[in-house]
């Protein structure tokens, strides 16, 4: 276990019961990949914006959802962050026909270069790992897994704009998610 | 045959992504259910993808939020409570109201029932019971009859009513969801089965502020006063 984990863990168990100041620094810790990981998905700063306030607040009402025997406490709250996301995106799409996004996201304004060295500290080597083992990926399997991560996509959807049949979609997901799985066990 | 969990794992591999519609979302929700909780293989690798999915958020870059978003969320803090607050019978009388507001999507006025007839199980709301049911190894399950049962964890204040195969009531009827304590009965939601007879039900009420869930039938559109007759008589 990474000493930033063995250090979050601790943060969660003060948060469990309570302590706030706990909760500003798992904040501190996170709300810059949350926030960088929900515009992604979402293409909007306002609904990132909301995606990381209930991700938060999720976390200070129900602590015990995270459950230390499964896992660091950065890819349970991460992965509730993209599932939020990916869940807003989907409520969004059924009001107004999604515009054309994701692609060539603006890049976001107000940001404070600091606070990013801070977090790139912290996070810097993991992420430089996630992107590294992205791209060992042959291009067809992170094409899907892209698809679907970033764009919020159904597998059925992305067949479709692909031209193949679902089931080459499935295939391809699940080699890339076994590749990755592989590749950051590894360097975790 | 084909092999079982290579089969179920490649539907969990799109499953952590979000990325399962129609069939194969129901499909996954069935394994989901009935199979990953007794196999260690496919837990495993479940927790693994989970995992990943969480690790694949470090490919986005990473940028700071509004300065205002954390005040914003001091002030909510402040305001809608602490964790492990237990809500007394008394107060989830008072915060039903609330409480139907809560349940999100499934939360839809009476007027929109009927629209059910038409409606699919959404997506989000199966991943959601599969989520629960996944994070929470000590789930309680409690039949209600009808094919239907609670699903909730101890300590956690969500649970769900689900069933597959549930009857609908006759026409112009709808079943009607009360947590029952010792002398009263708070009237939760009303609701009907999905066209293919699933009921889910998501609820964010912690499960030891009451004695059981009772399910009624009653006119659609009625005053939720008092239970009428039992859904489901056979449930005792
Ligand atoms: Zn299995």
């Amino acid at each position: 276990m990474r000493d930033s984990d063995r250090e979050d863990l601790e943060l969660h168990r003060r948060l469990s019961s309570g302590d706030r100041g706990a909760f500003d620094e798992l904040y501190g810790r996170y709300a810059g990949s949350a926030y960088g990981l929900a515009y992604r998905v979402t293409g909007q700063q306002i609904l990132a914006q909301d995606v990381v306030h209930d991700a938060f607040m999720a976390l200070w009402r129900t602590p015990e959802a995270y459950d230390p025997a499964r896992g660091p406490f950065r890819t349970f709250f991460l992965a509730l962050v993209h599932h939020r996301a990916v869940d807003l995106v989907r409520r969004e799409s059924r009001l107004h026909a999604r515009s054309e996004r994701a692609a060539n996201l603006e890049p976001l304004v107000g940001e404070d270069p600091a606070d990013a060295i801070a977090e790139e500290s912290y996070l810097g080597v993991r992420r430089k790992e996630v992107r590294e083992a992205l791209a060992g990926l042959p291009p067809e399997q992170r094409q899907v897994l892209e698809m679907a991560y970033f764009g919020g996509k159904t597998q059925v959807q992305i067949a479709e704009e692909l031209g193949i049949p679902l089931g080459t979609v499935k295939t391809r997901t699940f080699a890339a998610m076994r590749k990755l799985r592989a590749a950051l066990e590894e360097t975790g | 045959m084909i092999d079982r969990h290579d089969e179920t794992q490649e539907l969990l591999a799109g499953y952590v992504l979000q990325s399962l519609s129609g069939e194969d979302a129901a499909e996954a929700d069935r394994l989901l259910t009935e199979h990953v909780p007794d196999c260690s293989e496919c837990r495993m690798m479940l927790d693994a993808f989970q995992a990943v999915a969480g690790e694949l958020a470090l490919e986005a870059e990473p940028a700071t939020p509004p300065d205002t978003l954390l005040p914003r969320i001091h002030r909510e803090m402040d305001t809608r409570g602490r964790p492990g607050i237990r809500w007394t019978p008394g107060r989830l009388v008072a915060a039903a109201a609330s409480v139907v507001l809560v349940v999100g999507a499934g939360g839809m006025a009476l007027s929109q029932l009927e629209d059910r007839k038409t409606a699919q199980v959404p997506a989000a709301d199966v991943q959601g019971l599969a989520d629960f049911v996944v994070q929470h190894p000590t789930l309680l399950r409690q039949p209600l009859g009808g094919n239907a049962q609670e699903i909730s964890a101890r300590g956690v204040q969500e649970l769900y009513v689900y069933g597959r195969g549930v009857p609908f009531p006759a026409p112009g009827l709808v079943y009607r969801l009360w947590a029952v304590s010792a002398h009263h009965a708070t009237h939760l939601r009303d609701f009907l089965p999905y066209p293919d007879g699933t009921v889910l039900v998501r609820l964010a009420i912690d499960p030891s502020t009451f004695d059981h869930l009772l399910v009624t039938v009653e006119p659609a559109g009625s005053e939720p006063s008092e239970p009428g007759d039992p859904a489901w008589p056979e449930a005792g």
